[in-house]
Order: structure tokens, then sequence, then C-alpha cells
């Protein structure tokens, strides 16, 4: 028995080849946007079966964690949960930014609009907090904690030279959204990191 | 810290698993207090304690 854990195997792809999918295909809307000009609706479009590539990604994690003995009724409840948000935020993503295309907006449905696709990631943020609390499991409450701490350091090393670069007017500008996907995949980096480790 | 987790579980004749199951805990945390790689809060360290039915000293040792 003792190893098994390491020995675990899936028949699905791993999750980090739909990670990896997730992340290049997100990157790659960004340098379009950037630099050949599809708009944000294009983006927006484009970002559609980008995002719906976390639907096997969490299929995968789940599979996965099932095989290494680390699945909790407490992490199917996070991953059920954050799916729900994920597609509200599709959602609502794509509703605000029609609005926005079609429409001539004034001040307080333009404020709609704009804080539209925020609320289903202050949805996202509550699964975490959720998970934090229901996980009675310490040692993978310890781990989601270190995946997270990995995220939020890959997003200040990121965002802090971007935003002096940008000051000088080296680099265009990213949009501000771009930090939560940017720390949910240092997240994911994370956890993957921890993979390794155990 | 070292323990004699994975000794008093095999003269059991209990996998990790049935470990797991009876802590309340997944597979992989038990691995990873077995291997040393994670030191268990007092709580935990106390159940474990109990499922074996020995002080806590009996099962992990200093350094």
């Amino acid at each position: 028995m003792d190893g098994d854990i390491n020995k675990a195997t899936s028949n699905s792809l791993h999750p980090a080849v739909w990670g990896i999918g997730f992340t290049l295909g997100m990157a790659a809307i960004g340098y379009l946007e950037i630099y050949a000009g599809i708009g944000r609706l294009g983006a927006i479009l484009l970002m559609i079966p980008v995002m719906a590539m976390l639907i096997p990604m969490v299929r995968a994690v789940q599979q996965r964690a099932a095989l290494m003995g680390c699945a909790s009724p407490a992490l199917v409840d996070y991953n059920r949960r954050f799916m729900i948000w994920t597609f509200g935020y599709m959602a609502a993503l794509t509703i605000a930014i029609t609005m926005h295309q079609k429409m001539m907006l004034s001040d307080p449905i333009l404020w709609f609009a704009g804080l539209l696709p925020g609320l289903p990631v202050f949805g996202m943020i509550w699964t975490m907090v959720r998970y934090m609390r229901e996980e009675k499991d310490e040692y993978l409450r310890l781990r989601a904690a270190n995946a997270g701490l990995i995220g939020t350091a890959l997003l200040l090393a990121l965002a802090t030279p971007w935003g002096f670069l940008e000051m000088f007017g080296a680099v265009p500008d990213v949009p501000a959204w771009a930090a939560f996907p940017i720390w949910a995949i240092g997240m994911g980096i994370g956890q993957m990191l921890q993979n390794r480790k155990s | 810290m070292k323990n004699r987790l994975k000794v008093l579980r095999a003269e059991r004749d209990w996998s990790q698993q049935d470990l797991a199951e009876a802590l309340g805990v997944s597979r992989q945390s038990v691995n990873a207090i077995e291997t040393g790689k994670y030191d268990p809060s007092l709580p935990l360290a106390f159940r474990i304690s109990d499922v074996f039915a020995m002080p806590i000293e009996a099962i992990f040792l200093r350094d």
C-alpha cells in the first residue's frame, strides 16, 4: 500500500494538460487583443471555448484527486461551485460587453454593465472562503493555503514590474480584471508543484 | 518530526486508506504524515493517539 499514492494513474488527460491549454489560450487572446486588434468583443468570444476547457480540467482534477487519495467532500463541493460561478462569469461578461458595444449606456446602466462581470468573481472568492471553512482535512487545507500564496506571489511578481514598465511606456496597458485569472493560474501552478513534492 | 506511524500501521495490517478512514482525513494526509512531510496539529495527533491506543510520545519522536 505504501507509495500507492505516488503510483496513481488515470486514463483521462492530466489536469496540467488542460491547465496549460487554458493558460496558452488566455495568453494568445491577450496577444491578439493587444497586437492584432481583435477588440474586446472578439476577445470575449474567443474566451468562451478557452474557458470551456475548465470543464474537462475540473473533471480531470477530481479523478486525479480520487486516485491520489486527496478527494474530500469539501473539494468536490468547491469544484462544483467554482464551475457554476465560472459559467456565471462567462454569461455576465458576454452580457456586459454586448451592452457596452450595442447600446449607448448612460451613467447608472454603464456602472451596472461594468460591475456585472465582477459579481460572479465575488462568488468565486466566496467559494474559496467556504472551502477553507468546510475542508475538515487540515493537510488539504494547508495545501490550498500554500497554493493561494503561490498565486499571490505570481500575481505580485508580474504586476509590479509590469506596472512600472507600463508607466515608462515600454509595455501596453493590461486591464485590471486580468489579476484574478493570473492569480488563479498561479494557484493551479502551486497545486501542481505540491503534487510533485508529495 | 519522526514518527512510527508506518510501523504501527503495518503491525495492525492496516492500509493508509484504513488509517485515513479511521482518522477522518484523506489518504494523502496519512502519506504526508508518515513520510515526515507534514507534522499534524495537536488535535489530529491526539486522534492518531486514540486510534492506536498509545500516548502521543510513543508515536511521534523528537528529531
